[in-house]
C-alpha cells in the first residue's frame, strides 16, 4: 500500500459520489492543508465500494498539481470506476489499480472460492480492466509491463460462459421453427416428417433454416452480411481495375 | 507501307504467347485508340539517330531507381525532381531485402531495428523479434539520404537529372508523336520563380508520389487515401537508449479506428505518430493519445517538427495509359496493415525501367502500351499475393478492440513472429509448416473468440 500525495475535487459532491477516486488536477490550485492519504482505499473487490477514510479526506485537501506531463503513479483510485467522479475541466490522471492486479498480470490465487479456481471471475476482471482502460487510455511504461494472456483461462471457462448459452438459444429456436414448419408443411401437403425428410427440396429448406438462425439473428445482420461480403471482394476490384478496359461493356476479369 | 504483324490489342484478355503471329485490323474501339495499332514492339521501325528518351517524373526512390536502370539499359533519361533535399515526412522503414537488391551502402542506414513491441489498447505488451537472426533487421533511413543516393546513381549511370517542377503534359495524337512536358526549371536557385520549358520525349514514368500530377495527365482515377500524421520528438539520452534498436507499434480506438500509431526510432531522434483514413478529421486527438500512451517514454522531450502526408490505400485504377505508366505512390502500391511503401516503390521503378529496356531492345526501338503491360503483369504476379494478404489481416485485426487484443496475443506466438518477418523482410510468402498453420488457425480463432467473449463481457458491464 503506497502512501499517495492526492488531490482532490475541490466540489464535495463528486468526491462523494465515489470516495475511492481523488482525480489529480494539474492545474494550479490553491492548496489548504496537505493531507496524505495514509489508507489507501483499494476496495479488495473490484466493484468500488465506499470506505469511510476516503470520505472524510476527500473533503478539504489539495495539492499544486505537477505539470502536465508527467503521471505520477501514487494514485489510490480503486478501480475503474474512476471516470465517473471527475468533472473536472482539466485532464484528470487516473491509473488502474486493483488489488488482484499484481506485476502486470491477474495473480490467479486470488480468484480462488471454496479451494476452487473460479474463472468466471477472472473472465470479470479482465473485462473491467479492459474497459476502465478504454474510456481511460494511459501510458505504458516500462516498469510496470502488462503481461496478461487470456488464454491463461482454460477453454471450458469461456466455453461455459459464451458458447452454451447462446447455443441453448439458437438450438431453441432451431427447434421451435422445424416443429412448426414440419406440422406446417404435413397439414399443406399432407407429407408426414418421415417423408419429409427424403424429399430433396424438403431438406433445402431446413438447411436455409438452420443457417438462417445461425446467422441472422438481428434485422441488421442481413445488411451486416452483404457489407461483408462487399468488403471481401473490394480490394481485389481495385487491383483488377488495371485490367479493365474502361469503356468496353463486357466486364473482363485479369488473367490473374 | 510495309505489313505490320499485329498483335490484337486489348490488354491482355486476348493474348496469349501463342498468338504473337496473329495478323489483323483491330478496328478503332474507341475514340482514344488510333485505327491502326501497331502493337507488336518486335516489329516497331528502329528509331533512326537517336535512343529512346524517356523522363522520369519525381526523383524519390521509385524516381532514381527507375531512371538508374534505364540509364543502364543504354534509354536516354531525363529525371525530373522539383526538391532536392526534400525531407519527407516518412516512417523511413525499410526491409533487409531491399539493402541487397538495390546495392544501398550500410552507411544510409541510421539504425537496425531488431525488436519491436506490439502494444494492444489494454496495454498489454507483446516483444517481437526473439526469432531474427544476427545478420537480420529493419533499416531505419533518412529519406533525405536515400532519395539523393538513389538520384546520384542514376545521375552516374547517365540519366540526366533536372532540379524542376512537373506542369503537365501534351498528350501525342499518334503512335509514334512524342509527348510534350511543361515544366518548371528551377536550376537549383531556392525561392527563385523558375523558367517554364517544354521537352519532348518517348515515353513517361510518373514517379511523382501521392498527388501525382502525371496520373491526373492521364486519367488514372483516385485512390482512397490515409492520412499519416508525424511529430518528431527529441527526447533525452537516457530515454533514446530505450529505442535504441527497438520500434514500438500502438494499436486501440483511441489511437487509430483503422491504422496505428508508432514510435520510430531515427537518427538522433524518435517519430511519433499515427494515421487514418476514415476519421481524417479527428487526426490530432489520435496524436495527443499516441502520445498519451507513449508518455511515459517520451517525457521530458520536444517537439522539434510536425508533418503529415497521404497514403495509397489501393492501387489507381488505370496505372497506364499508352506510353505512361504510373510507379511507386503514384500508382498507389503501398500495402495495407503496414502502410509500407518505400521497397515496392523502388522496385516498381525499377520493374517499369526494365520493361521498358526490354520492350525497346535497349533503347533501339519504339515502345507501346504493350511492353508497359508487361510491367504491370510482372508487379501484380509477383506481389498481387503479398498484398492481399495485408489486405485481409488489416480487415481482420484492425476492425474493432477486440480483434486489436487477438492481434497483439497472436504476435506472441514464435511462429507467427517467425513467418512475418519472413514474409517482411524477404517480400516471399514462404511456405510454412502445415501442422504449425494448423495450429496458429487454431489459436487465431481461439484468441479473436476469446477477446470477443470479452467484449460481450465489457458491454454487459455498461449496460
Amino acid at each position: 500500500m503506497s502512501i499517495s500525495m492526492a488531490l482532490f475535487s475541490p466540489p464535495i459532491s463528486s468526491s462523494l459520489q465515489n470516495p475511492n477516486l481523488i482525480p489529480k488536477i494539474p492545474v494550479s490550485l490553491l492548496s489548504t492543508k496537505r493531507f496524505s492519504l495514509v489508507s489507501v482505499t483499494r476496495a479488495t473487490s473490484d466493484n468500488g465500494t465506499t470506505s469511510p477514510a476516503g470520505a472524510s479526506a476527500s473533503a478539504t485537501t489539495v495539492e499544486i498539481p505537477k505539470p502536465v506531463e508527467k503521471s505520477p503513479t501514487e494514485s489510490s483510485s480503486a478501480s475503474e470506476n474512476g471516470a465517473v467522479a471527475a468533472d473536472l475541466v482539466a485532464p484528470t490522471v487516473i491509473k488502474y489499480e486493483d488489488a488482484k492486479w499484481v506485476n502486470g498480470t491477474w495473480d490467479l490465487k486470488k480468484f480462488e472460492k471454496d479451494g476452487k479456481m473460479d474463472w468466471d471471475s477472472v473472465i470479470v476482471a479482465e473485462a473491467k480492466r479492459r474497459k476502465f482502460l478504454e474510456d481511460n487510455p494511459e501510458t505504458t511504461t516500462n516498469e510496470e509491463p502488462v503481461l496478461f494472456d487470456t488464454s491463461i483461462i482454460p477453454w471450458w471457462a469461456w466455453m461455459k460462459r459464451y458458447h452454451l448459452p447462446e447455443a441453448e438459444l439458437l438450438n431453441g429456436r432451431a427447434a421451435m421453427i422445424g416443429f412448426f414448419m414440419a406440422y406446417f408443411v404435413d397439414s399443406l401437403t399432407g407429407v408426414g416428417l418421415v417423408d419429409q425428410m427424403g424429399n430433396f427440396f424438403c431438406k433445402t429448406l431446413l438447411f436455409v433454416s438452420v443457417a438462417g438462425v445461425l446467422f441472422i439473428r438481428k434485422n441488421e445482420d442481413l445488411d451486416k452480411l452483404k457489407a461483408l461480403f462487399d468488403e471481401t471482394t473490394l480490394y481485389d476490384k481495385q487491383w483488377q481495375a488495371a485490367w479493365k478496359e474502361p469503356e468496353s461493356s463486357s466486364t473482363v476479369t485479369s488473367k490473374k | 507501307m510495309a505489313t505490320f504483324t499485329l498483335k490484337s490489342f486489348t490488354g491482355l484478355r486476348q493474348s496469349s504467347p501463342d498468338q504473337t503471329n496473329f495478323v489483323s485490323h483491330v478496328p478503332s474501339r474507341t475514340q482514344r485508340r488510333n485505327s491502326l495499332r501497331v502493337t507488336a514492339a518486335r516489329s516497331s521501325p528502329k528509331l533512326a539517330n537517336r535512343n529512346l528518351r524517356v523522363a522520369v517524373i519525381g526523383g524519390g526512390p521509385a524516381g532514381g531507381a527507375a531512371a538508374e536502370t534505364l540509364a543502364q539499359g543504354g534509354i536516354e533519361t531525363i529525371l525530373i525532381e522539383r526538391k532536392m533535399d526534400n525531407c519527407k515526412p516518412c516512417g523511413g522503414a525499410i526491409p533487409l531485402c531491399m539493402v541487397g537488391e538495390f546495392n544501398l551502402p550500410l552507411d544510409i542506414i541510421d539504425r537496425r531495428v531488431t525488436k519491436m513491441k506490439m502494444i494492444s489498447p489494454s496495454n498489454i505488451a507483446v516483444d517481437i523479434g526473439r526469432t531474427l537472426k544476427e545478420h537480420e533487421y529493419i533499416g531505419m533511413v533518412r529519406r533525405e539520404v536515400l532519395d539523393a543516393y538513389l538520384r546520384e546513381r542514376a545521375e552516374k549511370s547517365g540519366a540526366t537529372v533536372i532540379n524542376g517542377l512537373f506542369l503537365k503534359m501534351d498528350l501525342p495524337e499518334n503512335w509514334d508523336s512524342p509527348y510534350v512536358l511543361h515544366y518548371t526549371e528551377y536550376d537549383g536557385k531556392t525561392g527563385a520563380a523558375g523558367t517554364k520549358k517544354t521537352m519532348e520525349v518517348d515515353a513517361v514514368i510518373g514517379a511523382d508520389g501521392a498527388n501525382s500530377r502525371v496520373a491526373k495527365a492521364i486519367d488514372a482515377g483516385d485512390y482512397d487515401y490515409a492520412i499519416a500524421f508525424q511529430e518528431r520528438i527529441r527526447i533525452p539520452d537516457e530515454k533514446m537508449t530505450y529505442y535504441e534498436d527497438l520500434a514500438e507499434m500502438y494499436v486501440g480506438d483511441d489511437v487509430s479506428p483503422d491504422f496505428y500509431g508508432w514510435v520510430f526510432p531515427k537518427c538522433d531522434h524518435v517519430a511519433v505518430g499515427t494515421g487514418t483514413v476514415t476519421h481524417k478529421g479527428d487526426i490530432k486527438k489520435f496524436q495527443l493519445a499516441t502520445r498519451n500512451r507513449a508518455k511515459d517514454k517520451i517525457l521530458g522531450g520536444k517537439i522539434i517538427r510536425v508533418e503529415a502526408h497521404p497514403i495509397p490505400e489501393h492501387p489507381r485504377p488505370r496505372r497506364l495509359s499508352k506510353r505512361v505508366a504510373l510507379v511507386g505512390d503514384a500508382a498507389g502500391y503501398v500495402t495495407k496493415c503496414s502502410g509500407e511503401g518505400i521497397y515496392f516503390a523502388a522496385k516498381s521503378g525499377r520493374m517499369c525501367a526494365e520493361a521498358i529496356v526490354e520492350g525497346s531492345q535497349n533503347g533501339k526501338k519504339m515502345i507501346d502500351e504493350s511492353d508497359l503491360r508487361k510491367y504491370l503483369e510482372k508487379w501484380d504476379k509477383t506481389y498481387l499475393p503479398t498484398y492481399r494478404v495485408l489486405d485481409v489481416l488489416q480487415k481482420v485485426f484492425y476492425r474493432s478492440n477486440p480483434a486489436r487484443e487477438a492481434f497483439v496475443e497472436m504476435c506472441g506466438d514464435e511462429y507467427v513472429q517467425k513467418m512475418t518477418f519472413d514474409s517482411y523482410l524477404y517480400k516471399r510468402v514462404a511456405p510454412g509448416n502445415p501442422l504449425e498453420d494448423l495450429k496458429l488457425a487454431v489459436n487465431t480463432i481461439g484468441s479473436l473468440v476469446r477477446a470477443n467473449a470479452l467484449r460481450r463481457e465489457i458491454e454487459k458491464l455498461s449496460v
